[in-house]
């Protein structure tokens, strides 16, 4: 067994303070929504802010870049250019979060240090992962779309930190301008882009589907990049309709990629309903109905069908693709590291007996809960929903962390 | 001929994925098996998915699994991707356990 490699599953030492600080976070930014008043709520507001760097940074991005580590190289198909680089990004990542989200709320001056501090953080990973895609011969689609998301998440933290200093007063820039361009490239370009990438490799890997074409998916990265670059140009340089272009373009890049999660969901020849696969049922249904509502926005033109749109994208698309998958990833990695040594020599047990299935199901259904009362809080302006909804969701964030645990201290 | 493909595969089906609990015989991933008369092994197989972070611990599992029979001096794992493996290349245990 000494001469297996380790390149394909990094020390779990490694991985784990990404999990469990984000799922830390998940709880917190649960918490946090107490805290809103739905009559102040805009894209503008501190406490809005706030909120969305608190759970895209410290949730979203803590976990994103810790399954990184170990997905990076099952993509890329070569071995980490450093994976201890790692080791300093959670500490960076974690520093700069608070620090930004205090800033937001408390203290504009902090801002620049946060976001210098993130910025660190994102550009040893982006490096990082850079770096690895060199030592790769011939990129293929999935490994292009690791190279183009990263790419925009370089210019994502560029436009940020230059909003973070002008928020401070540091430097004297129009935010107004760069922030459609930093949401489109950090969320659009980059999570979006990695989702993308890394569920077609993973999501027919779990549920063993073969043989479909990857034509949308080549689509859908596509449209998304060109909508995420006319975003990013027109905002800069105030061609209105240019911007709607962008939108249209990733919405209707979304679609592509729906349409080619439906095939391999239409043909998985494993259909058994473990809490993997009614996560991402639950993501990709909240993918579409923020769709639907993001286009009811641009008819109807109230803001509370946007906040409810982007509301279901993070915290129902994006958030229940992360948990689902962590119930994958970390009996992996648990697994790896205790009971692979020990194959043939005495029973081992299966990924999936690594699952708690008491409190992973109780995440998903007090989360999913608690996302549906949020949603319709924001369309209906609904102080006692959104406290209902986040009492919901603080009971699923505290399940998911057991989880969490359960799965790492699996003997 | 030391041992018959037979003999090996049933040699071979001890080795389990973690991931879906079948083992790799009965997942139809082991598509040959052949020992000369010094009892060197060539196995063929292949893995549901190109991107399988256990790839390189599956072929060794496989080694050893053969290695512990008797007599035998050498075992070849050869990995393809031709032909591509599909569900239908299971037994029909595995199937209806999948639901497909």
């Amino acid at each position: 067994m000494s001469s297996i490699s380790q390149d394909f599953a990094p020390p779990f030492k490694l991985i784990a303070p990404f999990f469990i600080l984000g799922s830390f976070f998940y709880l917190i930014t649960a918490l946090f929504l107490f805290s809103i008043n739905i009559e102040d709520l805009s894209f503008v507001n501190p406490q809005v802010l706030g909120f969305v760097h608190l759970f895209l940074l410290g949730f979203v991005m803590m976990i994103i870049f810790g399954a990184m580590a170990q997905l990076v190289p099952v993509v890329l198909e070569v071995g980490h250019f450093g994976v201890e680089l790692f080791y300093a990004i959670w500490p960076l990542l974690l520093i700069g979060t608070i620090l930004m989200v205090f800033g937001f709320l408390y203290s504009p001056q902090l801002l620049p240090y946060g976001g210098v501090v993130v910025l660190v953080s994102m550009m040893i990973f982006v490096m990082e992962i850079f770096m690895t895609i060199f030592k790769v011969e011939k990129l293929n689609l999935v490994m292009s779309s690791v190279l183009i998301s990263n790419t925009f998440l370089f210019f994502g933290i560029i436009f940020g930190l230059l909003m973070a200093l002008s928020y401070a007063g540091t430097i004297d820039v129009d935010i107004a301008s760069l922030l459609k361009g930093h949401i489109s490239l950090v969320i659009g370009g980059y999570i979006t882009i990695t989702i993308m990438g890394l569920s077609i490799v993973l999501v027919p890997m779990f549920t063993l589907s073969h043989g479909f074409s990857m034509k949308p998916l080549e689509i859908a990265i596509s449209l998304m990049s060109v909508g995420v670059i006319s975003v990013v140009v027109a905002t800069l340089m105030d061609i209105v309709f240019l911007e709607y272009i962008g939108y249209l373009l990733s919405a209707i890049s979304m679609l592509f990629y729906f349409y080619i999660i439906y095939i391999i969901y239409k043909t998985r020849p494993r259909k058994e309903n473990d809490v993997y696969a009614i996560s991402l049922m639950f993501s990709y249904i909240s993918m579409l109905v923020a769709l639907a509502l993001g286009v009811l926005y641009f008819i109807v033109g109230s803001e509370n069908l946007l906040l409810a749109s982007g509301w279901l994208l993070i915290y129902g698309f994006f958030s229940f693709l992360i948990t689902g998958h962590i119930y994958k990833i970390i009996p992996f990695l648990v697994w790896f590291e205790k009971f692979s040594p020990l194959v043939g020599k005495q029973k081992v047990p299966m990924l999936a007996d690594m699952v708690p299935y008491k409190s992973s199901q109780a995440q998903f259904v007090f989360s999913a809960v608690g996302v549906v009362l949020i949603t319709i809080a924001l369309v209906v302006q609904s102080n006692i929903l959104i406290s209902a909804g986040a009492s919901f969701l603080v009971i699923g964030a505290l399940a998911f962390i057991r989880s969490v645990f359960y799965m790492i201290n699996f003997k | 001929m030391l041992y018959t493909k037979e003999e090996l595969f049933l040699a071979i089906s001890t080795v389990i994925d973690p991931e879906v609990g079948f083992n790799l015989v009965e997942m139809g991933l082991i598509y040959d098996a052949k020992s000369d008369d010094e009892g060197n092994v060539k196995v063929t197989m292949t893995l549901s998915t190109k991107a399988c972070p256990l790839h390189q611990m599956i072929v060794q599992w496989v080694k050893e699994s053969v290695e512990k029979m008797d007599g035998i001096k050498e075992v070849e794992v050869e990995v393809v991707w031709e032909p591509v493996w599909n569900i239908s290349m299971a037994d029909d245990n595995v199937k209806k356990a999948l639901g497909a």
